[in-house]
């Protein structure tokens, strides 16, 4: 027995306190027990999940992106090779010491700590510098150790050849920045990776892209390597092979450069098939230079807007070029004669206004015929208002104006055909019968890109048939070579018109350069059909307009020129579509007659 | 010859074999676990420091085994003397390590004497208890006893050393409990403590997660008030209102507490709120941090939360069966942060896996429940006295030890003793043990 006898209410007293910390301690074990049974067994597995992915860590080495080649099989876009350097965020460090970024910046020579701050972070990864030479690769792996957490990655850079006219077309590559990884569906992307931002590039990107490959390692809570598991080599893109001509988008983009006001859009399509052999918007930005942030911001600020596509962004009002459907219309609908004369004043009056004719002077004694060559309006004004808004209007339609072509590059503008009950609700006007008059001619609300007209001159030369324009032939596989895809001609609807008016149509636009305003396009060997115009243009000088197709006989190239505040039709984009078809059709030493040069200035539309 | 000879019998004929298993099991995974957690950086430099004071701890056990306790008895006042005087003379010739002067540098090994001087402490209060048993209840015993404890308090704070402060008063009040002391006294002490640590805690919490406050009207006014002496003025009326409603109330009802009482809660609210500003600022903010972000590592989980994380996925990780010594990833590639002290239990968790782990917490329990039954069997009051306070000391050490690296418990950085690294700690462990063995023998006699 303990304590003393005479003490044994006291040990009693002590036993019942003995007791409830006997309970408490029982208590608080059991607790820990419940405790240690929770976290291993019942969330064991979510632990070791978390546990692994905190030192087990990959570095990302990118893909190549695939080729780019021309129809020709003449390179366009290929890749180089840029070393840049990474931080690897570890344990409680999520931005490289101060020791290692001035370590780093002896090595280098340069001031880095800027892109830290300016954090061109791929989530918690931190891009610390790029466009390595090869000694300072080895000069940072050789000092690894002071320099913890920092990576050295090989990263792929796009070059581009001819990169100022094939820009619009291929379109540049940057990098996916974190506040873009929530709206973007596709799952394989994460920040940091080289993604298309437009044309060919974004449209293609999951052919172009390849698979991100890199070394599986594990690392200790200093973020130093500990040991590799597996090294996964990235897997190259696919190569394109695209419609367009190298050499003649140099000539086209040269052309418009040279032109009155330099700016402006080429876009020709290969008749038989819908191939698009040139696509050029002047003035254009350099693909290899707009990787650089004061580049792409000087590009940006520019008043002549050289990321602007204008073949298939721009909307211009058509001109001359929409008396097309004018006549169309007229010869389907009316079956009006062509040969049918009528006399032009140089002026044409309806109610209290008067609407001039492209020559001041008048065109006299005219026929349809001769109308359509020298684009005289006051012809078209008459046709206009005895066919009426509705009908020109529908044959607009039919010809698919106002409506997307399909092509395969993304932010394609639709244009637009004003109708009245659009004027009614939008500019709360009725429709007046001048409306329809200079709707006739092509001015007014109508909106089309030079891609349309382009793919107009198409179905004209087809007689009805057209394709749906396209850029991409086919797609290769890079390791394998083998074709994964080929394009198949896609036929619109055939459009079904009289066979004699498709005859008028033609023989009209042989006559515009036959001795109409676009004589500058007339060749020894290839006869050419063509109609220009001119677009009035509340904001600017007229744009200038010319579609043609060629040889008229048996149609082979269609193509669709304006030139951005550029005059007169005849005059300034007449001489890009020639050289243009000069170069497709290799017509070499065939000077332009020097009288026609004289006389393609006294030419109006 | 044939004293020793004796003590020898004793100890064979008396020991009790629980409390030796689980004693060499503790010291067993502990030495594992610190190897396992040390040797692929420093070798075999921490085990070795471990199994020296292991060897030392031994010598004084033995020594201390053959000494009759009932002897401190009479040594109290000059045991109580001596560890205030080491107390004293560390902060003028200790050495400085992380910001604390704790330490007396020898030859062979630095000594810590805050670990050894609870010990003294432990056989002073108890020698001072045994003494004034008759007016335990008195209230001026339970104030001097108190002052014992004030006294290393301040000493320790001195150095200053937080953490190793934190067991004395719960230490002091369980004796105190034990040898009858009025439970008003005691719930007095506590109360006071635990408002005076609470609200500058609470504060710095709800400071760390500044969305919760500002969607709640009534915590923004209190977290932004300018000063922290305004708010806690502020909690405290509110507290003090809250009081009068009840007392109103229990009158209404018909239950009358004497305004004595009352007058009595209010005092200690009052100097609780007051001495809170205090703690407040003896507290750094990453200590105030540390010890209140467990309720929500994640809040902070780039800093103060990030040894709890650590801990709840290494431990986690190891899941049922372990990842074996030596190959667990989150111990050897050192993502967990003070493997071999503070959190050696995750170690064992990671490694060893939930069998070894749940061993580890049963022959814990086995090994406390065991000292406590050494306070039970004793012959005499003291002898039962320095039992209970010793197994107070291991149960408080390891519950809140083991609830921090579990997260359930603040970030105290409390060893887990006879299984953490540390010289000075697994000495005065081991003496400790060597004092409860030196109880239990002599229980008969």
């Amino acid at each position: 027995m303990s304590w003393n006898n005479s003490d044994k209410y006291e040990y009693e007293c002590f036993l019942e306190k003995y007791k409830n910390i006997m309970l408490i301690f029982v208590f608080f074990f059991i607790v820990l027990s419940v405790r240690l049974f929770y976290l291993q067994i019942i969330k064991g597995s979510y632990y070791r999940n978390i546990s692994d992915i905190q030192r087990l860590n990959r570095t990302y080495e990118k893909a190549f992106r695939g080729f780019i080649y021309d129809t020709n099989e003449q390179i366009i876009v290929n890749n180089s090779t840029n070393y840049v350097a990474l931080f690897y965020p570890f344990e409680q460090q999520y931005e490289p010491t101060k020791e290692s970024i001035k370590k780093l910046n002896d090595i280098l020579k340069r001031d880095i700590s800027h892109s830290i701050e300016k954090s061109w972070r791929y989530g918690r990864v931190v891009k610390l510098a790029e466009n390595l030479t090869i000694e300072e690769v080895f000069k940072i792996q050789e000092n690894r150790l002071f320099l913890p957490g920092i990576h050295i990655v090989r990263d792929p850079k796009r070059i581009c050849y001819n990169s100022i006219e094939n820009a619009h077309i291929i379109g540049y590559v940057n990098e996916l920045k974190f506040e873009e990884i929530e709206n973007i569906e596709d799952t394989d992307l994460k920040v940091g990776d080289i993604i298309g931002r437009c044309g060919i590039e974004q449209y293609y990107d999951k052919y172009l892209r390849g698979k991100t490959g890199g070394f599986y390692f594990e690392v200790n809570a200093r973020g130093r390597h500990n040991k590799t598991f597996t090294y996964e080599q990235p897997v190259m893109g696919n190569h394109l092979y695209l419609t367009v001509d190298s050499k003649l988008q140099t000539v086209a983009y040269e052309a418009l450069k040279n032109s009155s006001s330099g700016k402006g859009a080429a876009v020709a399509i290969d008749v038989r098939t819908g191939a698009i052999k040139c696509f050029v918007s002047c003035p254009s930005y350099d693909l290899n230079k707009i990787s650089s942030p004061k580049n792409y911001r000087t590009y940006l600020k520019d008043k002549n807007l050289p990321f602007f596509n204008r073949c298939i962004q721009a909307l211009y009002p058509p001109g001359s070029i929409f008396k097309i459907i004018t006549f169309i219309a007229a010869l389907e609908y009316l079956n009006y004669n062509p040969y049918i004369i009528q006399y032009c004043t140089g002026y044409f009056e309806l109610g209290d206004r008067v609407y001039s004719c492209s020559l001041r002077t008048g065109h006299k004694k005219i026929n349809l015929i001769s109308a359509m060559a020298y684009s005289c309006n006051t012809y078209f004004y008459t046709l206009g208002l005895e066919l009426g808004v509705r009908v020109i209007v529908e044959y607009a339609k039919m010809f698919r104006l106002g409506e997307k072509t399909g092509i395969d590059i993304a932010s394609e503008k639709k244009g637009f055909i004003p109708t009245p009950e659009w004027k009614k609700s939008k500019m709360k006007m009725a429709w007046l019968k001048g409306d329809t008059a200079i709707l006739a001619i092509g001015q007014g609300a109508l909106w089309v890109t030079p891609l349309q007209m382009a793919n107009l001159m198409v179905t004209i030369a087809n007689r009805g048939r057209s394709y749906k324009p396209y850029l991409v032939e086919k797609i290769v596989d890079s390791n394998t070579k083998e074709i994964i895809f080929q394009h198949q001609s896609i036929e619109n609807a055939r459009i079904e018109l009289d066979e004699y008016t498709w005859q008028q149509l033609h023989k009209s636009l042989e006559a515009a350069v036959d001795y109409g305003s676009a004589k500058r396009t007339k060749f020894k060997n290839i006869k050419v059909a063509a109609k220009t115009g001119t677009a009035e243009n509340p904001h600017g000088k007229d744009h200038a307009w010319v579609v043609a197709y060629a040889p008229s006989d048996n149609p082979k190239l269609a193509l669709a020129v304006i030139v951005e505040n550029g005059g007169f039709g005849g005059k300034v984009s007449v001489p890009v579509a020639r050289k243009i078809f000069k170069q497709y059709f290799n017509i070499v030493d065939e000077p332009e007659d020097i009288e026609l040069i004289q006389e393609g200035k006294n030419v109006k539309n | 010859m044939s004293k020793i000879k004796s003590i020898f019998v004793r100890i064979i004929d008396n020991i009790d074999l629980t409390f030796v298993i689980s004693l060499a099991y503790l010291l067993f995974i502990g030495f594992i676990a610190i190897y396992s957690a040390s040797s692929n950086i420093s070798g075999n430099k921490y085990i070795t420091t471990q199994f020296v004071a292991l060897f030392i701890g031994l010598i004084g056990m033995f020594l201390l085994v053959n000494f009759n306790y009932q002897y401190y008895k009479y040594i109290g006042k000059f045991i109580y003397l001596f560890s205030c005087i080491l107390l004293v003379l560390v902060l003028f010739f200790g050495t400085e390590h992380k910001g604390t002067k704790g330490w007396f540098d020898l030859p062979f090994f630095s000594f810590q004497p805050v670990e050894i001087t609870k010990l003294m402490l432990i056989l002073s209060i108890a020698t001072f208890i045994d003494k004034h048993w008759k007016e335990v209840t008195k209230i001026s015993v339970f104030i001097k006893t108190l002052c014992f404890t004030i006294i290393h308090f301040l000493l320790i704070m001195l150095q200053p050393d937080f953490s190793s402060t934190l067991s004395y008063f719960p230490i002091t009040l369980v004796m105190l409990y034990v040898a009858g002391a009025k439970l008003t006294h005691i719930f007095s002490v506590i109360l006071y403590g635990s408002i005076s640590v609470v609200i500058p805690l609470l504060i710095t919490f709800f400071k760390l997660q500044p969305n919760i406050v500002q969607s709640s009207s009534i915590l923004s006014f209190f977290v932004n008030v300018p000063s922290s002496l305004q708010s806690i003025a502020f909690i405290s009326c509110s507290i003090i209102l809250i009081i009068v409603l009840i007392k109103w109330f229990l009158c209404k009802i018909k239950i009358n507490i004497s305004w004595r009482y009352t007058i009595i809660f209010f005092c200690i609210i009052i100097a609780g709120a007051l001495s809170s500003v205090v703690v407040n600022k003896t507290l750094k903010e990453y200590q105030r941090k540390r010890l209140i972000v467990f309720l929500n590592p994640v809040i902070d989980s780039r800093g103060a939360g990030y040894n709890i994380i650590q801990s709840k996925i290494t431990i986690g990780s190891g899941k049922f069966s372990g990842k074996k010594f030596f190959k667990g990833q989150q111990t050897q590639l050192g993502f967990l942060p003070e493997q071999r002290t503070d959190f050696i239990f995750s170690v064992i968790g990671e490694e060893g896996g939930y069998f070894i782990a749940q061993l580890t917490l049963l022959f814990y329990f086995l090994f406390i429940w065991r000292a406590l039954v050494v306070a039970k069997q004793a012959k005499d009051r003291f002898g039962s006295l320095v039992a209970i306070g010793i197994a107070t000391m291991f149960a408080f050490y390891s519950v809140i030890n083991l609830g921090m690296v579990m997260g359930l418990m603040p970030v105290t950085g409390l060893p887990l003793l006879l299984v953490s690294y540390g010289g000075s700690s697994m000495m005065s462990s081991i003496f400790a043990v060597g004092i409860l063995v030196s109880i239990h023998i002599r229980r008969f006699y």
